[in-house]
């Protein structure tokens, strides 16, 4: 037989029974092999002295202990503020929707006065404690659709897709049991505007007892414009019942593909780095979510999704050729991915991480 | 699933991810302080890691993952290697002193030979590639081969072959930076 190889050698100095039986009759007659050995054993040894350290002892119960009991930053970032979220549904869905708007809007900015093309997507997380201490975005000036989004619900498909723009995106071979009925969805596109108002801003802080920084030279009436849509959705099984209006009466379905155009936002009046700060260093914005959203380190081209610590889990996934988000929910309850290819995607339901992606993968 | 009833199902959920969480630390924080502490030789440092990885975990992952220990490892062997590659240029700093003050030393000549492989060792560490300086510190950890190949993400038949090269690789480090 041929030499030993490298890794052979190696598992036979931490255990002389790891090699098989012919390789041990090698051995024991092949001076090469003992050589190729003696260096082999020689490099492990003084490997593992070098390696050497006293031994030390760690307490893990205190350990535990000081991670749970550290005041101010840690404590919240360390997410242990969950049971918050069994209060109500309604609100951490209002202030991840919040969340959403603002990781746009910081990211979006830096785009100033001209297209918002993101081409990338990335996780964001974002803590209970972060989520509860947003501030109001409304006390910062007036929001404004110029153009409402106007969901048309359970339209033929060639009525979606001449809404949209684009073609419905087709699906590949699909999970046994999730249903083949498709109902489309399709909202046109929607602007909204944002003006900034520095006296609202402060009136709204001195209320609370909080002071703002000062808005930067410009942003004092400067007007963000934010485009989304059209977006084509399809729901996979029969349409949820009931007003759509309400959040905690929605019914998530076995799967959902959608579609959409990404968005773009416009920008007068004020920098984007200016904005951005302004906005990381408001009250209500922690340290940590500050610095996980600059962290981003392409926010040009970057859109954040953010996730919620301990609630969610996020991985990077390549879907489509491209990076993308994949997202799962602790509870079992469904999985997501997210990807930019153009156009954002989304493909999520009660399925499994695994499945999601195989779906998302087979697009066509 | 209507969320309402969502939220209310997932309260022992939520309950019991918290717990698995602290079963999870308590479980691997010995192990996942004593690979940073192999690295840095520096127990308090080590704790330090050890905290970090953890909150970084949370931060990200379900605690019932079946992948949380060898991320764990993996993390922390990682993050206490870039600590190491830090302290380089403090320690090249420091060597002149070290030197000083050994010979002041009661046992002057122990004392630095001592000082002196240690820093050999952490520079050696520091200039490894990252798969192969990981390899090494989870094995002298104590971890098998099968936790090793987790940790870093190859087949456990790879493990021999890494181990060789890494360790090989390590020995020319320390030559190199050996005094003349």
């Amino acid at each position: 037989m041929s030499h030993l190889s490298d890794g052979a050698l190696r598992r036979m100095f931490d255990d002389p029974n790891a090699v098989t039986g012919t390789e041990r009759e090698h051995f024991a007659s092949c001076t090469e092999c003992k050589d190729r050995f003696e260096k082999t054993s020689a490099d492990a040894t003084d490997a593992a002295r070098l390696l050497a350290v006293p031994a030390a002892t760690f307490d893990a119960d205190s350990a535990f202990r000081r991670l749970t009991a550290e005041p101010g930053t840690r404590s919240p970032r360390f997410g242990f503020r969950l049971p918050v979220l069994r209060q109500s549904a309604r609100r951490p869905i209002a202030v991840l929707a919040f969340a959403v708007v603002l990781a746009v809007i910081a990211t979006a900015s830096a785009n100033v006065a001209q297209i918002f093309a993101p081409t990338q997507v990335k996780p964001v997380p974002v803590s209970v404690a972060d989520l509860q201490s947003l501030p109001d975005l409304s006390t910062y000036g007036t929001f404004a659709w110029s153009k409402e989004p106007q969901p048309q619900i359970g339209v033929p498909a060639a009525t979606a897709e001449q809404v949209a723009g684009f073609s419905a995106p087709k699906t590949g071979t699909l999970p046994s049991g999730v249903s083949t009925n498709i109902s489309y969805v399709v909202v046109p596109q929607a602007v909204a505007t944002f003006t900034f108002s520095a006296a609202k801003a402060q009136a709204a802080a001195a209320a609370q007892g909080k002071t703002l920084p000062p808005m930067p030279a410009g942003m004092d009436g400067s007007t963000l414009t934010l485009t989304v849509g059209p977006a084509l959705i399809e729901v996979f099984g029969d349409l949820p019942q009931g007003s759509t209006s309400d959040a905690s009466q929605l019914t998530l379905p076995q799967l959902i593909v959608a579609e959409s155009k990404a968005p773009v936002v416009t920008s007068t009046g004020v920098s984007a780095t200016e904005l951005e700060d302004y906005l990381l260093k408001q009250p209500g914005i922690t340290p940590q979510l500050a610095a996980d959203i600059k962290a981003i380190g392409d926010p040009t081209h970057t859109l954040p999704i953010p996730i919620p610590v301990g609630y969610a889990t996020s991985s990077d996934v390549t879907v489509q050729g491209v990076q993308g988000v994949a997202l799962g929910d602790n509870t079992g309850a469904g999985a997501a991915v997210v990807w930019i290819k153009g156009n954002v995607y989304f493909v999520g339901g009660t399925l499994k991480q695994s499945e999601v992606v195989s779906i998302a993968n087979g697009l066509r | 699933m209507n969320l309402e009833a969502a939220s209310e199902r997932s309260r022992p959920v939520l309950s019991s991810e918290q717990d698995a969480f602290e079963a999870l630390f308590k479980a691997e924080y010995n192990r996942v302080a004593g690979i940073a502490n192999r690295v840095l030789a520096d127990a308090h440092e080590a704790e330090d890691v050890a905290q970090e990885v953890f909150i970084d975990f949370h931060r990200l992952h379900s605690a019932t993952a079946q992948y949380a220990a060898a991320w764990l490892y993996r993390a922390s062997a990682h993050t206490a290697l870039n600590r190491v590659r830090g302290r380089r240029r403090r320690e090249k700093r420091e060597q002149a002193v070290a030197h000083d003050e050994a010979g002041q030393a009661l046992d002057p000549q122990h004392v630095a030979e001592a000082n002196e492989e240690r820093r050999r060792l952490r520079t050696a560490l520091a200039r490894l590639p990252k798969k192969p300086a990981e390899v090494l510190v989870l094995r002298s950890s104590g971890l098998s081969y099968a936790e090793v190949a987790e940790a870093i993400g190859v087949s456990t038949g790879q493990i021999g072959t890494l181990l060789r090269r890494a360790e090989a690789a390590l020995r020319k480090e320390v030559n190199r930076e050996s005094p003349e």
